[in-house]
């Protein structure tokens, strides 16, 4: 589904990202992990173009990502994406949030858009809220909200980039939950997150990265169990101990 | 010596005073604000374009104008435009504009100046992550302007841009020297005729204060409003 092929980019001499080179099956859970400022999250935006990249390939479900010919809006609309912050926007209901893009980039009518709106919001929980504006709502239920967003685009892959950073400890688990449930529907998806809990719980595969490099590319088991390399070593032990 | 005022004078005038003046002054104020707004946000989405060359051209017309006195960019153009059209379209003698057009045109190029920065500033307050977003959803650059950032870069500026507005209002008094009839330029020529300069002026004070206070009464309560926002 997502395939990255010796991606590398740079700002002037600052190495970004050094030759990274990974994979995402259709249907996989691949949680990408690392300290902070190894380009974990770089990595993610490159894979809708939301961050160029000098050299290297991303293939997404058969399309280049860096391509002259390629439609990039077409691209994203086909890629899901939730932010650390959210990011619904503000001056919108939650119903408008949900429905905004898939009536003006997909071109669905306003009732088949609310329809398919308001079923997510059902999926995530938050029916109740409908006619709320986001600043009305928890950092979780914007989260969730967020979710069920880019779910209405009806994506072939969601991209996760830190999707519980933000949040306050008491809220996390239920944006878990709703990612959880979504990996075990078969979702394929791409999760940089701290989370190792979540990635113990539905994630085949984790990749580590530091300093701009994939240092490990390894399934859930093996890599929890047996990392290889030494700063995959380091890196669990700080977070697994507390 | 206020004894001596005669407020009958301003009571006589007051249909030619509103009727006339002030409808020009609104009219003209509403056309060049909606105009200084809509040129004026296009200024700023070039500026902010990246685009080398049109960014500087951006920047130099939204500096040069506000460098400016207004009185000098009405004669200005009042007195350059004919030629200028006559260049640009090839014909033989200048080109008739009417002062009011030519006030009109002359008012929305200086406003889009002033709107431009306050647009560019709302602009740039509506954080990354909210275009990130909306491309991230497929949207397109102009979708993403028209849709989402534009939106609250308005709402974000709205005290600004009325308090422009205000200025502006008061500015439109300036046509007087097309020899336009606005709302003080009415109260003026019947002070001239009457021969009552302190009631019609003073009346004509009181007017403008009186607008311009309300209106900035009306920005401080929006700004209430509107700060709950985010």
């Amino acid at each position: 589904m997502i395939v990255v092929e010796a991606v590398s980019k740079w700002y002037g001499d600052l190495a970004v990202l050094s030759g990274c080179t990974t994979a995402v099956a259709r249907g996989e859970v691949v949680v990408v992990c690392g300290p902070s400022g190894s380009g974990k999250s770089t990595l993610l935006k490159c894979v809708n173009a939301l961050e160029p990249f000098q050299q290297g390939q991303i293939t997404v479900d058969g399309t280049r990502v860096k391509d002259r010919a390629t439609n990039l809006p077409r691209l994203r609309a086909r890629v899901g994406m939730v932010f650390q912050h959210f990011e619904l926007f503000p001056h919108l209901s939650v119903t408008d949030n949900l429905t905004l893009a898939q009536r003006k980039v997909l071109g669905r009518s306003g009732e088949e858009a609310r329809r398919r709106g308001l079923d997510l919001l059902a999926r995530v929980g938050l029916s109740a809220h409908a006619e709320k504006f986001p600043g009305q709502l928890s950092g979780g239920q914007q989260q969730r909200v967020a979710i069920a967003r880019a779910l209405a685009m009806d994506p072939v892959v969601m991209l996760f980039d830190e999707p519980t950073s933000a949040l306050d400890p008491e809220m996390v688990g239920e944006v878990l939950d709703v990612m959880v449930e979504l990996a075990r529907d078969g979702m394929t998806m791409m999760v940089v997150t701290h989370e190792m809990g979540f990635a113990r719980k539905v994630a085949d595969r984790v990749v580590f990265m530091d300093g701009g490099e994939i240092v490990e590319d390894a399934a859930k088991d093996a890599f929890f169990s047996r990392p290889r390399s030494e700063r995959a070593q380091q890196f669990l032990s700080k977070i697994l101990a507390h | 010596m206020l004894a001596s005022l005669d407020l009958s004078v301003v009571a006589a005038s007051l249909p030619y005073l509103f009727g006339e003046g002030m409808v020009f002054t609104l009219t003209l104020t509403a056309l060049a604000a909606s105009g200084g707004l809509v040129l004026g946000t296009g200024l700023a989405l070039v500026r902010l374009s990246g685009v080398p060359g049109l960014t500087h051209a951006a920047k130099l017309y939204v500096e040069l104008m506000r460098a400016l006195p207004l009185v000098l960019v009405i004669f200005w153009f009042y007195f350059l435009m004919p030629y200028l059209g006559a260049w640009a379209t090839g014909a033989a003698s200048p080109i008739q504009v009417g002062p009011f057009a030519s006030a009109l045109i002359t008012f929305t190029l200086f406003e889009a100046a002033y709107f431009a920065e306050i647009m560019r500033a709302g602009i740039q307050s509506v954080p990354k992550g909210q275009s990130a977003a909306a491309r991230a959803l497929g949207m397109s650059y102009a979708q993403t302007m028209r849709l989402v950032v534009l939106p609250q870069a308005f709402r974000n500026m709205l005290p600004l841009l009325l308090t422009q507005t205000i200025v502006l209002f008061q500015d439109t008094s300036l046509v007087y020297v097309l020899s336009l009839t606005d709302f003080l330029g009415a109260a003026s020529k019947v002070a001239q005729r009457d021969g009552r300069l302190v009631e019609m002026y003073l009346f004509a004070a009181l007017v403008y204060f009186a607008v311009c206070f309300a209106a900035s009464l009306l920005v401080r309560r929006l700004q209430a409003r509107i700060a709950v926002v985010r």
